[in-house]
């Protein structure tokens, strides 16, 4: 292993790791909402992207239908699972949403594995050429299009809280609930939407993810909730600039210590990365200015 | 009138006696199946469910079993959920055990089946060792001399070694100009790494072939940018990938990507399903792995039939636990089981004793021998992925 062949590790996980980017804010996205952590994100976010897989499968619809009914379905799911893990439990009890969600994470990824059998599912790519040679680097020029795609999702995301007044109530939601309520704001409302968002954004998370992988299994949503777990507590609780920055960081650094050492030692040293961040930044990279409350 | 109406009385009686009597002549022989019908591993046990029923059935439509005192018995087949997990496989088999089932089927996993033969009693007969004495009669769980852990556990699995032995030596014979080969291996799961480290590994430069090494992944990955640079640095005519479906495809559809070939794939022989076909049919083209079930018998053929039936199919692995039940009817038979509630324990001893004396058994493709170490030599073949299906390559039985 050379100089060249650890760039190219560093660049393939940076490019892969924009999906990782995209979990982290939906888990981010909903603890600086709601100050909860939905355990579930992930594995409704594939969810998603299996349910885009019944318009070209079962109703005979071109194969790019599948992106679309992807991001839909995954916004649908994320509403059901604001109503049964978060809209009729107690709040104010810190474990019980915690052990909803949870709950929730097995009870997808179980609907998944018995409407499957477990078996994995073709995904398409975005794009099936050639990949893209750069001296002597290679892109797969269908991560490069999965990397814009995040990062447009993640642009769509900003301008969204920060140029609506959508998002405007979403930010007071997260900063002065009750001062948001008593300027007229309907929590419930608000956290209901911020979930569809979030679910949503899970949604390209997902179908970009069955898209750069080439397929889906239930394998994967154990992985991807780790891993956005590990994005969202280094970029900061609630800040998704810190989100971003954290995915695109484990990815490169993951795909690098895979090279260095090897893969059966690498999230050794991504969990040594996490807990470096937790003893000496337990804030994260990017940790949210904190409120009056 | 009366007198009539009593006549009646007393035939009807009579005729419900007899029913009665008839019922009581036939006793269920409980044969508990275990494997994973939840998690990602669910097909093996849907699969291996269906086939016991299948089998079951079909015996219990020709008269059932021939009980030692000369009453017919039904089997009667229950299947359980173990999640591929060990902990709970070991339950399940507590579970089972504590019930009047004669004898279990399972597990899927060999990550299950290690530990789980652990709790066996080891050697039958100790008396100084409290391990659970009843028999264990694998169809699934492959990696390779689990059963001599305890003398109560029986496999009815092929042998890998012998299987990649003699595929490698008829691929080298077919084409002498492979050289080399390289291998991609699932480093967390038990059954892909001894796999290629104590089997390919082993048999590859018996052949000639020499080992380029080894590129790893883990089974839930999903990123195989570094290890098909890897295989692409090393160059290899052969790769034998020793994963299962989901990363095989993995591999397969990033070595397509970045426009990596070799001159032959092998796979593990779990792959050899429709997993694989589902996930990368066009990738897998070509794809070489040795199996010890292909409907290529009647047998064979009416298996699967009967086990579509029962909504799942027969692979290399499923087809094992049909074969399972036929054989433990013979063994209950020659044994002289009585399958009732107070002889549990006793006719679960003579299953014991009975596999353990078998020499061979009957298989869908053919006679099966039977080792000291109460594992079976299978009749094996070897399919090639061919247009989107698997395709008899050769078959060392007809040749």
């Amino acid at each position: 292993m050379g100089f060249v062949d650890y760039v190219q590790a560093i660049i393939d996980g940076l490019l892969f790791g924009t999906t990782y980017s995209l979990i982290g804010i939906g888990f981010t996205l909903v603890f600086g909402v709601m100050h909860k952590i939905n355990m579930s994100y992930a594995a409704a976010s594939l969810a998603g992207a299996y349910c885009g897989l019944i318009g070209p499968q079962m109703l005979g619809l071109p194969p790019w239908s599948v992106f679309p009914l992807s991001i839909v379905a995954a916004g649908v799911i994320g509403y059901v699972i604001y109503l049964t893990c978060f809209r009729f439990i107690p709040l104010a009890s810190p474990l019980a949403t915690l052990m909803s969600t949870v709950g929730m994470l097995l009870l997808v990824d179980e609907i998944v594995v018995h409407a499957t059998a477990g078996m994995p599912q073709n995904y398409p790519a975005i794009y099936d050429g050639d990949p893209i040679e750069l001296g002597p680097f290679i892109l797969r020029a269908d991560l490069v299009g999965v990397f814009l795609i995040c990062v447009v999702a993640m642009a769509v995301l900003l301008a969204l809280l920060y140029r609506t007044r959508l998002g405007m109530a979403t930010r007071a939601v997260a900063q002065q609930p009750v001062a948001a309520q008593l300027c007229g704001m309907r929590l419930q409302a608000v956290n209901g939407l911020t979930f569809v968002v979030a679910g949503l954004l899970g949604g390209v998370a997902g179908a970009m993810i069955g898209a750069s992988v080439g397929m889906l299994s239930p394998l994967i949503a154990g992985t991807i909730t780790v891993k956005g777990l590990i994005v969202t507590v280094i970029g900061g609780l609630g800040s998704i600039p810190g989100a971003i920055v954290a995915g695109l960081l484990v990815g490169a650094a993951e795909n690098l210590f895979q090279a260095v050492r090897n893969v059966t030692e690498r999230d050794i040293y991504v969990m040594l990365l996490l807990f470096a961040f937790l003893v000496l930044r337990p804030g994260g990279l990017f940790a949210a200015a904190r409120g009056r409350d | 009138m009366r007198r009539t109406g009593l006549l009646l009385s007393s035939a009807l009686v009579a005729v419900i006696g007899l029913c009665g009597t008839a019922a009581a002549q036939e006793r269920a022989v409980i044969i508990k199946g275990f494997g994973a019908k939840s998690g990602v591993v669910r097909s093996f046990g849907i699969n291996s469910e269906a086939a016991m029923r299948a089998a079951a059935d079909a015996i219990n439509s020709q008269g059932g079993v021939k009980l030692g005192d000369g009453t017919i018995g039904k089997i009667d087949v229950e299947f359980l959920d173990d999640r591929c997990t060990a902990e709970e496989g070991i339950s399940v088999v507590r579970r089972i055990a504590a019930g009047p089932a004669l004898v279990a089927i399972g597990p899927g996993c060999s990550n299950v089946a290690e530990p789980l033969f652990g709790v066996l009693q080891r050697k039958a007969g100790d008396a100084s060792d409290s391990g659970l004495q009843f028999p264990i009669f694998t169809d699934v769980a492959i990696k390779g001399g689990l059963a001599k852990i305890s003398e109560w556990a029986f496999r009815n699995v092929p042998s890998e070694i012998d299987m990649y032995n003699a595929l490698f030596t008829w691929l080298k014979t077919k084409n002498p100009e492979l050289k080399t080969i390289f291998a991609g291996v699932e480093e967390n799961f038990a059954h892909s790494r001894a796999s290629w480290y104590a089997v390919m590994k082993e048999a590859a430069p018996k052949v000639g072939l020499e080992v380029k090494g080894e590129a790893k992944w883990l089974l839930e990955d999903t990123n195989f940018a570094q290890q098909v640079r890897e295989i692409k640095a090393a160059s290899p005519d052969i790769l034998a990938i020793a994963a299962h479906p989901f990363t095989t495809c993995g591999v397969l559809k990033e070595m397509r990507r970045q426009g990596v070939k070799v001159k032959l794939l092998v796979g593990l022989t779990s792959s050899s399903s429709m997993e694989t076909l589902q996930g990368c049919a066009r990738e897998a083209e070509g794809i070489v792995i040795p199996t010890s079930f292909a409907p290529v018998t009647k047998e064979a053929e009416a298996a699967a039939a009967q086990a579509a039936k029962f909504n799942g199919s027969l692979d290399l692995h499923s087809a094992a636990a049909y074969e399972n039940i036929f054989i433990l009817k013979k063994v209950i038979e020659e044994q002289g089981v009585l399958a009732k509630p107070d002889t549990v324990q006793a006719d679960r001893e003579k299953i014991r004793k009975g596999l353990a004396a078998l020499k061979e058994t009957d298989g869908l493709l053919g006679k099966s021998k039977r080792t000291e170490d109460r594992e079976a030599v299978k009749p094996y073949m070897y399919v090639h992925a061919k247009d989107g299906k698997w395709a008899v390559l050769f078959n060392p039985l007809t040749n």
